[in-house]
């Protein structure tokens, strides 16, 4: 996951359930879930030494064994990235004319230093409530709940109506590093192919006293496409400087992008957001939250959303100077100067209508403004139906009594994007809660809550049956 | 040299010389002498100047100067870059010397990226090519073969003759030869002035001699870093306190800002000569500032060549940025470096706490990057009568009309080192370049042959007109 459930404001008064947690004793499908759970942790797939055709094949072989039949599982690895293959699996639904869904997880995960970590990373360590270990929240979790289910499906000898497919995929964490998603998306989009996909993406927050105060739903995400701001001049000696300087068209481009804040916008997804969140936040900023679904032009209640970072975030285009790079000796005037601008894009903008502004805003023809490496086509955001939102509220409502079901717009990016613009809507949700603190994702001592994984296996189990069986 | 003589106008009108070469029976031995200097590579990644200094002692050792006379210096921890000191004794124990100050290293140069090799003295068309074959081993080559003359003529000055060939002017590496004789062989140079490097005379396209430039002070270079950290974070949601924004509005109120204008001998003298010779509202200005230095009207004017800019001021500009990790992550470290060129005489904590002011922003550290030169930034020494007789005298015989001008160097020489520790260090050579200042520090570097040789008469002469002066 690209991070970041949604920016709920610290201070909000919210809502929250009565139950306190409980630790009952695993349930023997729990423990064989823990043990496939802990075997695909422990496969280290970070992309520089680890493996994800090997977890592929591990999964796989949990599934097998299971009574999925080789025909129906699809270890796949493109020829020029061994290490980096993953696993479609089909569970057949009896109706043909049904169209399948797709159950989409990366088992690639963000390096971690044994030497940084309180623990060896690649260990699942339960400790005082806690899995820790790399991926034990991003994304294993939800990828081992996906076998799971699926391996109980077999041995209930489940018949949904719809075919359920399993992705497995790697390249999620690493920008520019081979995508499975994406590859799937180009060579084998027959054998994804589903009414809409589930994904990571959302899930729960809890308090700090571990309730749960919100259930979110990944309905958008926002683009991330890098521009590349570029001076050049015939330089000089230094102790002769001129007004013409690499530099000081760069810094003055800069400067003129950092003052500019894009138009707020608003789609399912992010007005759902502040639509739901208006009531439990209340004050000003739920007021300014009502106001804002109102008006998008609302100076005020945009001034007063924009001072937290998410809600400024999920509701325009941002750009923001990430880098910079200029000259080649102390005592030269520079060559060459420039700007690494990194914009997250709101969903159905295009990249050359974000570049085209970015060029207005340097007003300075000598500052050129470049797209080096471009992902995609704009993002589109998938509508939040009935027909997937009702599930979701209906199991919501008995698992998390109170705690309302928030959609909301990832200012990060997660490979969603890449089967949405294929044609397969995709939504991220989990019920999986995590902790205000983001459970260190992609950073130091990354965990998860025992609890929350668990009920989260149960509540993702029970959802697919829904989905599979609707009409 | 750090380059740039003088910065003249194009269109300032004068004499010029039209005498062909004809290499003279003693210009053999010194060009032999120059070409055993220029061949011996004295770059600071693989070569020595130790070497060239037992070369050039060699010679000296050869025309008969005795051991005593001559000290080679290295430190052990740079073996390569030594030096020598030549004394030739002046009769009047009470007279104090002159010293003749050129450095013997020279900037890298690639055998694939020039057209020869810059190791191999070449002589082409009129020039001389090789690297060092302007900067400085013309100089050095000048004083050695100076000094072998004086000595087979039996000449005895009235004023003891010092010669001081030293290493790591160019840069690249910490070890500095000339400040370090001031640190710590001072009595062996201790002089009433010295000659270096740094100025010359201005050739036009066409050959013509524009002026001779003498040399009285330079600007310090010193860098100064501009940081800014920051807690980062994803670049998913940006904040707006962003490291590279923090700079950037630190290095725009750097570029809005211009030092006041400065006078001294150097650039008053310059100003002066030339606003005799240059026609139009520049000639005015350049009267205009001598006399008022906060003459704003007669500063833009000045100020749009960009020579005179900052020939008349400190200047600093933003010549590197650094910033961020990670295209997707906000930058938890942006940094600049701000090159400023120092007038002479200002200190160089003085203009890191302009800086400062001009930023106002205590998130925005400014430190100063070390100089291996030292931390010198001397007055630039007075152009005394003494001091410009003796040239004027001899560039109006050797080139007459040609306008001697004193010149306020931009870039910087060893002669800072020097003149901070009490010798007033001058730069003159009588070698005439081409507006591509010969090359120096860049490709195919090269000097007229007709220049050079000019420059060696010239020089010969001058030194014994200081030596023998009462």
């Amino acid at each position: 996951m690209f991070k970041l459930l949604s920016a709920l404001a610290a201070g909000a008064a919210l809502l929250a359930s009565t139950a306190v947690a409980q630790t009952p004793p695993p349930a023997p499908d729990q423990a064989q879930f823990r043990a496939l759970y802990k075997e695909l942790v422990e496969t280290n797939t970070s992309l520089s030494v680890g493996s994800c055709t090997l977890a592929a094949e591990r999964m796989a072989a949990h599934l097998k064994a299971a009574g999925v039949p080789d025909s129906d599982l699809t270890l796949y690895t493109a020829p020029d990235h061994p290490k980096e293959g993953g696993l479609v699996a089909i569970y057949p639904g009896k109706d043909p004319k049904a169209k399948a869904i797709l159950l989409l997880a990366h088992i690639d995960v963000v390096e971690a230093k044994r030497e940084d970590w309180t623990r060896d990373p690649f260990v699942l360590v339960e400790e005082n409530g806690y899995f820790y270990g790399r991926g034990t929240s991003d994304d294993k979790a939800q990828a081992s709940i996906w076998v799971d289910t699926l391996a109980r499906y077999r041995k209930e000898g489940y018949r949904p109506k719809h075919t359920i497919k399993l992705a497995l995929t790697c390249g999620e964490e690493t920008s520019g590093a081979h995508n499975g998603a994406e590859w799937l998306s180009k060579n084998r989009r027959d054998l994804i192919d589903a009414a809409f996909a589930l994904n990571e993406g959302a899930g729960g927050l809890l308090d700090e006293h571990g309730k749960p105060v919100v259930h979110t739903v990944l309905a958008a995400e926002k683009m991330s496409q890098n521009y590349r701001l570029e001076v050049t001049n015939p330089g000089g000696h230094s102790s002769q400087p001129v007004p013409d300087n690499a530099i000081y068209h760069l810094v003055r481009a800069i400067d003129r992008i950092s003052q500019y804040d894009f138009p707020v916008q608003l789609n399912d997804a992010n007005r759902a957001f502040f639509t739901r969140m208006a009531p439990v936040t209340g004050g000003e900023v739920g007021q300014a939250m009502t106001a804002i679904v109102a008006n998008p032009n609302d100076p005020k209640a945009n001034a007063i959303l924009s001072r937290d970072k998410g809600f400024h975030s999920m509701l325009r285009t941002t750009c923001v100077a990430t880098m910079l790079e200029a000259g080649h000796a102390t005592n030269a005037l520079p060559q060459r100067a420039r700007a690494n601008i990194n914009c997250r894009i709101f969903p159905g903008v295009s990249a050359e209508v974000v570049r085209a502004e970015l060029v207005r805003l340097a007003a300075d023809p000598q500052v050129h403004v470049t797209m080096p490496e471009v992902r995609g086509a704009a993002v589109t955001s998938p509508p939040l139906t009935p027909q997937i939102m009702g599930p979701i509220e209906k199991l919501s409502a008995e698992m998390w009594p109170g705690v309302p079901v928030v959609p909301v717009l990832q200012t990060g990016a997660t490979d969603g994007q890449f089967l949405t613009n294929a044609g397969i809507p995709t939504y991220g949700v989990s019920g999986l809660f995590s902790d205000r603190d983001g459970n260190g994702i992609h950073g130091l001592n990354e965990s998860m809550r025992v609890k929350s994984l668990m009920d989260g296996r149960d509540f993702l189990y029970r959802l697919v049956k829904l989905y599979a069986d609707a009409p | 040299m750090s380059r740039l003589f003088g910065a003249l106008t194009a269109t300032a009108l004068l004499l010029a010389g039209s005498a062909q070469a004809q290499t003279r029976p003693d210009q053999v031995a010194f060009r032999a002498l120059y070409k055993e200097l220029v061949e011996t590579n004295t770059t600071a990644s693989v070569g020595s100047c130790t070497l060239a200094a037992e070369r050039m002692a060699a010679r000296l050792k050869a025309a008969g100067f005795p051991d005593g006379d001559l000290t080679i210096f290295s430190v052990p921890e740079y073996p390569k870059n030594g030096g020598l000191v030549a004394v030739y004794p002046g009769k009047d124990p009470r007279a104090k010397a002159i010293l003749l100050l050129a450095h013997l290293d020279v900037v890298e140069a690639k055998r694939e990226d020039w057209t020869r090799d810059p190791f191999t003295l070449i002589e082409e068309g009129g020039y001389f090519y090789a690297r060092g074959a302007s900067d400085d081993k013309a100089q050095a080559a000048i004083w050695v073969d100076s000094l072998i003359r004086y000595r087979q003529e039996h000449y005895v000055p009235k004023r003891t003759i010092k010669m001081a060939l030293t290493c790591g002017e160019e840069g690249g590496g910490p070890f500095n030869g000339a400040s370090w004789l001031v640190k710590n062989r001072r009595e062996l140079i201790d002089a009433a002035f010295a000659l270096n490097e740094g100025a010359g005379g201005n050739l036009d396209d066409h050959g013509k001699r524009l002026a001779h430039t003498i040399e009285a002070g330079e600007k310090t270079s010193q860098s100064f870093t501009l940081e800014v950290t920051n807690p980062g974070g994803h670049s998913s949601r940006p904040v707006p306190d962003n490291a590279i924004y923090r700079l950037a509005d630190a290095i725009e109120k750097i570029r809005a800002y211009e030092f006041p204008v400065m006078l001294n001998d150097a650039n008053r003298g310059y100003l002066s000569k030339m606003a005799k010779v240059t026609p139009g509202e520049q000639g005015a200005a350049m009267a205009a500032i001598v006399a008022d230095p906060k003459d704003a009207k007669a500063d833009a004017i000045l100020s749009k060549d960009p020579g005179l800019h900052t020939m008349i001021r400190t200047t600093c500009v933003a010549t590197q940025l650094s910033a961020g990790h990670a295209p997707n992550a906000l930058p938890q470290r942006a940094t600049a470096n701000i090159n400023c060129r120092i007038f002479p005489g200002v200190a160089r904590e003085a203009v890191r706490d302009k800086l400062i002011e001009l930023i106002g922003d205590p998130a925005v550290s400014v430190s100063k990057v070390s100089v291996s030169r030292g931390e010198f930034n001397a007055p630039a020494p007075p152009l005394t009568p003494q001091i410009m007789g003796p040239i004027e005298k001899l560039s109006a015989e050797m080139w007459p009309g040609v306008p001697v001008v004193p010149t306020l160097q931009a870039g910087a020489t060893d002669g800072v080192a020097l003149t901070a520790g009490g010798i007033p260090t001058y730069g003159v050579s009588g070698i005439f370049y081409e507006p591509d200042l010969g090359r120096i520090h860049g490709l195919n570097e090269r000097l007229g042959v007709t220049s050079l040789y000019e420059g060696r008469d010239f020089l010969y002469k001058l030194v014994k007109i200081y030596a023998d002066q009462p």
